[in-house]
């Protein structure tokens, strides 16, 4: 019974502890620093632009990378090209249909193949669900995370105490994958679009 | 009086034809020559300090473009089309 006890005891310490390790980073970004840019090379024309309006959460532990889950979420209406004209037709019913799809998600279904880069640097190879235009598919992205102890006071000019978390990462999609309008204007729209994700998340000590 | 009018009006159109079109010229040169579509907002790539991640902030201005400097010479070369359709004849004829 004794040794029962004992046995309950050290793994309820060990998912305790395991538990203590895990931390939340919001990637909520106040400072508009955390960005996803996107670049379309067509023929004709070639179009860059960006998105700001992210939300959402990732849970990991910084030491063991594997243990990621969350949920990334960028406002489609956050989507920025120079041309006025052009962002009405990206945003458009006919394109991303903005009003009835807000939010342009990933969601992490397993993180693995974690190669060390530097100290608190590690390349990851990513597995999750993105999600455009009302449609979700399962993407295979490599990235960077760069795992920053103790830096949110320096990016919130002391405010709040914590820990900072960089994700890098490029990939590309096919637009036609995600039905905005599938071999059309491909002279002028190319249906390859590369994306390059530079986010910061920040999980709060109290 | 009428075919006086009429005689002066060629070479105002005229003259207003090859200002617009080098007012837009310089226009499209001074603001830097873009050879894009014109553009309300220009991307300014900025680096954060703490994380290094580079950013792009949007200024609000007016970049004129291909669109822009096409359109004015457009304008322009209509403007002078207009002084062919006027008869420089019938005004001659009624003084």
């Amino acid at each position: 019974m004794k040794r029962c006890a004992s046995a309950v005891a050290i793994a309820v310490a060990i998912l305790i502890d395991g538990q203590a390790d895990t931390l939340s980073f919001d990637f909520e970004d106040p400072r508009g620093v955390s960005n996803v840019a996107f670049s379309l090379d067509a023929p004709l024309e070639s179009i860059q632009g960006t998105a700001k309006g992210l939300s959402g959460s990732v849970n990991v532990d910084p030491t063991d990378l594997t243990t990621a889950t969350g949920r990334i979420a960028v406002a489609t209406k956050s989507l920025v090209v120079p041309n006025p004209l052009m962002r009405m037709h990206l945003l458009s019913k006919d394109w991303l249909n903005a009003r009835s799809n807000p939010q342009i998600t990933f969601e992490i279904r397993r993180v693995a193949g974690v190669r060390k880069k530097g100290a608190n640097t590690s390349e990851v190879v990513v597995t999750g669900a993105f999600s455009l235009n009302g449609i979700t598919k399962e993407i295979i992205a490599k990235a960077d995370i760069i795992y920053m102890p103790g830096r949110l006071a320096e990016s919130s000019n002391g405010k709040f105490q914590g820990d900072l978390l960089v994700v890098r990462s490029d990939f590309k999609i096919r637009r036609s994958d995600f039905r905005v309008r599938p071999g059309e204007f491909l002279d002028k729209v190319s249906d390859e679009i590369a994306l390059s994700v530079n986010i910061i998340g920040a999980a709060q000590k109290l | 009086m009428k075919s006086a009018g009429s005689n002066k009006v060629v070479p105002l159109l005229r003259a207003l034809a090859v200002l617009s079109a080098v007012a837009v010229i310089a226009c499209w040169l001074s603001l830097g020559a873009h050879m894009g579509w014109s553009q309300t907002r220009v991307p300014a790539y900025k680096t954060d300090p703490i994380t290094e991640t580079t950013f792009t902030d949007y200024e609000n201005r007016f970049l004129p473009g291909l669109d822009f400097l096409g359109a004015g010479l457009l304008g322009a070369a209509a403007i002078f089309a207009l002084t062919l359709l006027i008869p420089r004849s019938r005004g001659e004829k009624l003084q």
